[in-house]
Parts: structure tokens; sequence; C-alpha cells
């Protein structure tokens, strides 16, 4: 790498490293064995109980973890990451994870991961009557834990008659004032799939086309579209709602607002933040305590956090959400995003949505 | 080994074949485990890939790693010249910091220059390839910078001074003999620089633009289809190997002498309106380059503290900073032993030894995410077979995080140590072998200590380049290990920009100390010459 770095003179007689160079490697040897050693035994080998979580979803948590310790006594120890990276992690892993409970911050993600194999079915009378079979798959390897809804947000200085469904955002009067977030993005794939669901292949075609018709501005966050419809960027976006208290908080004045989309139809896309406990979690037990906690106790720490709506209905939202209007959502798709994710990657690629 | 000289390679050390295939092996397996999935080839997902996206994702590499090579060269090699050919004021502390932008990393550099845009541009018009490839030019020109610098600082007077007897110019003694002369080593700096566009993925996305290393990571985690990711990965690197291959083929028989000058470059004393002139121009680099997204950064920071939101990361700032500085330290050391291990063996074992140094350093050259997943099912499988006892297992602890980190880092410490093994004259180590010493003990008092700034450099580098890494720490860390680049990330994914400030500038701190220790450990070498 350094082959034209300035060449030294070659010695005829070369020297040995003088001793004070020689005390100074050693002792530098010295002190990172000790840290390594402090940081290699740093595990946590207590004796008290714990659960381990493997959590896509990194914003807020901590807060929610915390009082369950305080309650429980349980210790709760986790890693972010990316949904599948994390997914990645745990297929290498194999019978040998340390995972208990896997979360995610989208429907098609943890449904992924239970196609893969890797969570295990937990019979619980708590989670089956706090949250809705629609929000819970089939053969109760995952549970919602919070709704996550995906809409139209738009500017109130610029737009008067916000557009009332997703096909509407292909009308040609949003040409170049369209933002929205990369196919890379999990949000964004899951939409696409319930339109599959609603639509058909081809309208969801048709209509993502329409989209890219009008020349969108990709924007990889959420937050950052709801800033560019501030600044004039764009009028209208697709966001998921709980991106705008969270600016609403900062400034109450800030000019964007949400418009419910497909209220006559299917309902506001909705996607959920879920949660699985692992087929070989070692702390099994503890993991479905943890779950169960965080479907009834801990429903309102865990979705107030973060501004969304709790998964159990009958847990009362956040009060800044209680501003919103009342709105329907599509209950029907949140068990087929995981299903449908793969034709939603083709349909986008297909309608060259970058 | 020069031909003139007895060889004392012997045919006896089969240990020393052993290891270095072995650590070889060991070093390569994560890009192995990856790359082996093409054994089972997906032809839909090409003529998918194909017919969509894969032609675009294709020209945007190769525009931006045109503009991002050619701009880092213009940038580098002028500054180069500025400071090793002309004398001016603060011209040390000016020369460490036009290398201090590589202590940025580019996923910050990235997002303030994004936020910072995005008011006179537009959320539309700053996200183009061209202000992509300036932000990139602006944290990688350093790589060409410090290559020529060294080069010219190498070259002497003497060419220079025969041009100007001939009577040309200064600025044409530049172009006709200087800038010739250094080619070797802007090749070596472009090299570097390509390897860094071709893989990043942090600052293409901040920009929307969709290179093939961008592509692997939509091909795996948007199908889930591993091998085809694996695929697309491959065809990174074989265009970059052949881009490598085809420069060094062009440049062969153009080899200039390296011998040590006797008479180095005494910088010029210009008038004090050019003295003042290349000043301005190289604090205007600064400026853009470092002290612009430091205020950003700063200002940020600041802002989260009066809101309070400085506070939401748990453990604060000296945990995640300690977790950092205990990782980098590991990780150099392993890669030192590593990468001083393989040079020593590889460079007694003919073209053999240099194509496994070569394999072992196949890491460099992968997006860091494939790297990331190689390294984790290498560890699965140490882990199933019961490689360590005690029920302990590898993924997620510290020592498979550091293996992890070694296999992609290994290539700047064996590059760094082989290329000041390279200067350890051949009749130095063959009178010490007649003189009866074993190999082993003319690697550490003969070959080490002579290759000691070099490797003094490339540790300084590998810090640079450790404290920025992410994607490998992400995915393998132990729990409660959370070092400041997670912490970065953990903010940016939320895009909550001023709390990934206070991290971006500890990182920003260490890198520019460890710069400075890169510089000094270059110059070093340097005055032994004089």
């Amino acid at each position: 790498m350094f082959a034209h770095a300035p060449a030294r003179r070659h010695r005829s007689f070369p020297s040995t490293p003088t001793a004070p160079a020689r005390r100074a490697g050693l002792s530098l040897v010295a002190v990172t064995l000790a840290t390594l050693t402090a940081a290699c035994g740093g595990g946590s080998d207590d004796a008290g109980e714990s659960v381990t979580v493997y959590t896509g979803r990194h914003y807020g948590i901590e807060g929610v973890f915390d009082e369950f310790t305080a309650a429980t006594g349980i210790d709760v120890r986790f890693t972010t990451g990316s949904d599948p990276e994390l997914r990645e992690r745990l297929l290498a892993e194999g019978d040998n994870t340390p995972a208990d409970l896997v979360m995610t911050a989208d429907a098609a993600n943890i449904e992924l991961a239970s196609e893969a194999g890797l969570l295990a079915s937990v019979e619980s009378e708590t989670l089956t009557s706090a949250i809705p079979s629609e929000l819970r798959s089939a053969d109760n390897t995952w549970f919602a834990l919070s709704r996550r809804l995906r809409v139209i947000m738009y500017s109130t200085e610029r737009v008067s008659d916000p557009p009332s469904t997703y096909a509407a955002l292909g009308d040609s009067r949003w040409s170049g004032k369209l933002c929205l977030r990369p196919s890379t993005h999990p949000y964004t794939q899951s939409l696409v799939a319930s339109l599959i669901l609603n639509l058909g292949d081809d309208e969801a075609l048709r209509v993502v086309e329409s989209w890219v018709a009008n020349d969108p501005l990709y924007i990889n966050s959420d937050t950052d579209i709801l800033k560019a419809i501030a600044a004039g960027d764009c009028d209208v976006a697709l966001t998921n709602t709980y991106y705008l208290p969270r600016l609403l908080a900062d400034d109450p004045a800030f000019p964007v607002a949400i418009s419910w989309p497909d209220q006559d139809s299917t309902g506001a896309h909705l996607n959920v933040s879920a949660a699985g406990v692992t087929k070989s979690a070692p702390n099994r037990e503890a993991a479905i305590r943890l779950l169960e906690w965080l479907a009834t106790t801990g429903q309102s720490t865990f979705s107030d956090a973060n501004f969304e709506y709790p998964a159990d209905p009958g847990v009362t939202p956040a009060s800044a959400l209680t501003a919103f209007d009342e709105f329907v959502a599509d209950l029907a798709a949140v068990r087929e995003l995981g299903r449908l994710n793969p034709r939603a990657v083709e349909v986008l690629s297909a309608a060259g949505y970058e | 080994m020069t031909a003139t000289l007895p060889s004392f390679a012997t045919r006896r050390s089969l240990p020393g074949w052993v290891s270095i295939v072995a650590l070889t092996a060991l070093v390569a397996s994560p890009v192995i485990v990856v790359v082996s999935s093409i054994l089972d080839p997906t032809e839909s997902m090409w003529s998918e890939l194909w017919a969509t996206r894969l032609p675009g994702m294709i020209r945007d590499t190769i525009t931006l790693a045109l503009a991002v090579v050619g701009g880092s060269l213009v940038l580098g090699t002028g500054l180069a010249w500025l400071v090793t050919a002309y004398e001016f004021p603060a011209r040390r502390v000016i020369t460490w910091l036009l290398v201090t932008p590589l202590a940025v990393p580019g996923y910050v550099a990235g997002f303030v220059w994004l936020d910072t845009l995005s008011g006179p541009l537009g959320a539309r018009g700053v996200r183009s390839i061209w202000l992509c490839a300036a932000a990139l030019v602006i944290t990688l020109y350093p790589y060409v910078f410090l290559f020529a610098r060294a080069s010219f600082k190498a070259q002497g007077a003497d060419a220079r001074d025969a041009a100007r007897t001939l009577g040309v110019g200064p600025t044409r003694a530049f172009f006709r003999v200087a800038l010739p002369m250094a080619r070797p080593a802007l090749a070596a700096g472009s090299a570097l620089v390509l390897m860094e566009v071709l893989t990043d993925i942090g600052t293409v996305r901040l920009f929307n633009v969709s290179t093939v290393a961008d592509g692997v990571m939509r091909v795996w985690f948007g199908t889930g289809d591993r091998g085809a990711a694996a695929e697309l990965a491959c065809l990174l690197v074989v265009s970059a190997a052949t881009l490598i291959a085809l420069e060094r083929g062009l440049r062969r028989g153009a080899r200039f002498s390296t011998r040590p000058t006797e008479n180095p470059t005494s910088p010029i004393t210009l008038s004090p309106g050019s003295r003042f002139g290349i000043l301005a121009a190289c604090i205007a680099v600064i400026i853009v380059a470092v002290a612009l997204p430091i205020v950003r950064l700063t200002n940020w920071a600041l802002d989260a503290r009066r809101s309070g939101t400085d506070r939401t990361v748990a453990g604060g700032v000296w945990h995640h900073t300690s977790s950092s500085l205990v990782l980098v330290v590991a990780t150099c050391l392993t890669c030192m032993v590593g990468g001083i291990t393989i040079a020593l063996l590889a460079r007694r074992r003919g073209s053999l030894g240099r194509l496994l140094s070569r394999l072992a350093s196949l890491g460099y050259a992968m997006p860091g995410p494939v790297v990331a997943v190689g390294a984790l099912i290498t560890l699965a499988a140490f882990d199933r077979t019961g490689f360590v006892p005690n029920g302990v297992v590898l993924i997620g602890s510290f020592a498979g995080l550091v293996f992890a980190l070694s296999t992609r880092f290994m290539a700047v410490a064996f590059q760094g140590i082989d290329a000041g093994l390279d200067r350890v004259a051949p009749s130095a180590v063959a009178s010490a072998r007649m003189l009866g010493a074993r190999a082993s003990r003319v690697a550490w008092s003969v070959e080490l200590p002579a290759a000691r700034t070099s490797i003094i450099a490339a540790t300084a580098l590998l810090t640079v380049d450790l404290m920025k890494e992410l994607p490998i720490t992400l995915l393998l860390r132990p729990f409660g290990f959370d070092s400041l680049s997670v912490w970065v990330w953990q903010a940016t994914s939320e895009s909550l920009w001023e709390q990934a400030a206070v991290p971006s500038l500890v990182m920003v701190a260490v890198g520019m100390l460890a710069v400075g220790a890169l510089l000094a450990a270059l110059d070093r070498g340097a005055e032994v010459t004089s």
C-alpha cells in the first residue's frame, strides 16, 4: 500500500528495535490483552432470569424494556439491526441462537421469518384475547404489537383537495410534485403488496407505473419526505403517520396534513410492528412473558413512544393521535404482506420504481 | 529476491506452507462462502435484472467511478504538488489537515452535505450523481494525495533540476517530469479510491445513485436471494480486479528508479503573493472537506444538547467511544500479526505465495455487508461443529467480531507491511542467512525493524478505516457492545441527524489523530534517507 512511500536507505547492519521501543510495544500488548479480557468477561452470566431480543425496530424500545424489567425482574438484552440482516443472523445461528424473541418494524419481515421456520407457535390466551386475529399469524408464530399506517401526506399551504386514494397519486396533476420512499424499503414493498391483494397484479402495476410517470422524488426517510413537503419540494407524498406528530411536537404549525386513503373501499394501508418467539429460544418462558407484557400492560408505552396506534383496539392511542380523524384501516391485508412481498418487489421493478 | 543472490527459501519449510495456506483460507473464508453460492447460478435473476435495473446500475457505477477517481486524481495530485514543491506558511499543519478528510466517514459527510445543500438546491436538485461524486471526492482524495506526496518527495530534486537546466519552467517540469514519474504512485492511490467507490453503499443511497453495490443489497434484501446477490457482488470484484490488472499491464515497461534520493527536494520559496495564493487554495479545500462538516456537526450536537435528545442513546459517549477503541486496538493487533505472517511467508514462496496473499486481500474488494454475512455463515459453521468448547458461540462474541473485521481489513495491514518489506535490501537478508540466522530470526531482527515505519503507517490507516466501519460491527457485535458507528446508524436510520452529531464528532477526532500518526510515520521514513 505504501509501495511508493519514500524509500529508506538500506542498512548493511540492521539494528534490532531499541529497548525503550520494545518495552513500549510490550506494554501496548499488555494493555490490550487486559482490555480484551475485560471485554470478553463482560458478558452477562448473571444468575437472574433474562430474555434476549433481536429487534429491527430500534426507536424508543429501551423505555418499555426497562419497565418490563422493573415489573418482573427479568433482564432484557437486545441487539438492533435491519430486519433482513437479523433474519440472516438467525438463519446462520440455527439451534445455537441466543435470541428468544424477534421483533420487526414490518409485517412482511416477521412473516418471512416465520416462513423460514425461525419462529415457534405460542398458545397464549392472554395474547389471543389482546391481539385481534387479523393482526397475528394463523399459526400464532407472530403477534402485532402496534399499528403503523402508511398514508397520503399533503401540503396544507398548496393543496386544497388532496388525493383520496393511493391510485389518485398517479393523476398527472401531481407530476413533479410527488415524493416517495425508494423500493428498497420494506414499507414501500408492503404498501405495494397490499395493492396487489386489493387490486390484482395488473391493476397494481398500472397504479405504480402511474406514480413513476409523475417523476417522483425518491427520499429514503419519511421524516425528510415530510420536511420536503414543508420546504416546497413536493406537494403530496406517502409516509407512515407517526413521523408527523414528531414534527408537530417541534412546530405545531408544521404545514403538512394527512389524507386518509381508500376510505370508501379497503381502507388505509395498515402495517404492524410485530414479534415472535424463536424456535430455539433458550428462555422460552421469559420470552412469552415479555411478549404477553408488550401486548397488554406495555401496549401504551410501546406504542406511544413512537406515536403509533396500539395493536389492541381496546387501548387508547397517544393523545397526539386523537387530533387526527377517525379512519378505516385495511386490516384484512396484514397477514398477506409477507406472502406477497416477492411479487411486490417484482411489480416495483417492472414499473421502473427506483 | 534477486537472482544474483542465493535464495534461502527452503524446501523443508513445510510448516510455513501449512501456516500460510491455513491463514489464507481462514481470512478468505467469508468471501469464499459468499462466492461459492455461484456454483448454483440463477439465470432468471440475470435476465430480469438485465431487462430492468442492471444497465442503469452499470452506467451509474462507471460514471461515478470515473468522476470520483478523476476528481480525486486532480485534487490529490495538485495539492500534493503544492505542499511538496513550494514553501508557504504553516505547511506542515496544512499537510496534516489536507489528509484529515479520511477521518470523516462517507455516510457522515453524505448526510451533512445532503442537508446543507438541500437548502439552496432543493431536495430534488441535491440528489444527483454529480454531487454524490463531489461528496466522495472530498472524502477520498487524500488517498491519492498521500501517494502522490510520497512520490514527489522521493523523486528528489535531481530530475527537476535536470529539467530546469534544459530550460523547462516549474509548471512544465511538473507535467513533463514529476507527474510521469509519479504515475505508479497515482495508480496505487486511484486503486484505493476505486475500491472505496465500488463498495460504497451509505453515500450512494443518500444521493439516490443506484450502483452495482447498491444492487447487491437490493437483490439480497429485496428478494432474500443470497446466491443472486453473490453473483452480482462477483461482477463487482471481477471488474475491480480487471481494472487494476489492466493498469498494471499498461504500466509495465514504465519502471522508475525508486532508489532513495541523495538530493531531496527543497520546496521553492515563491513571492508573497503566490505563497498566499497556495495557502488560500489549500485552506479552501480544508474548509469544504473538514471544517464545514465539523461546524455543522457541532451545531447539531449543541441542538441535541439544548433539546435534551443527546441522552436518548443508552450508555452515553464514553461507553460507545471505549467500545470503538477496544475494537480498533484488538482488530489492529490481529490484522498486524496476520498481515506480518502472511507477508513474511508469502514473499519466500514465489508466485504461489503471491497468489495466496492476494486471496487473503479479497475481503477489501467486497461491500462491507457482503463480508458481514459471509463471516456470519463462516462463524456459524464453526459454532455448529462445537469448535469452541463449553457451549460458547462465536457469533455475537467479541472474538467473532474481531475475526470478521480482520477478514475485511487484512489487506490494509498486509499491503502496508509488504511494501515496507520490499524496501529491505535482499543483501541484508542474505547476509544474515549466510551468517547462520534462521528465517524467523532474520524476520525479527532484520526485516521487521526495517519495515517499522510502514507498519506504523498501516496501523494508522487501519485505525481510520476501523473507526468508520459499520455493517460488520452492526451485524456481529456482542450484546451491549455499541460502537460509535452503531450509534450514528441508529440515529440516522430514523433521520435524527442531531443525535448522530456527537458520535460522528468523536469518530472524526480519533480519525484525525490517527491521520497525524500516519503522516508522522511516513515522514520519519523519509528522514532516514536524507
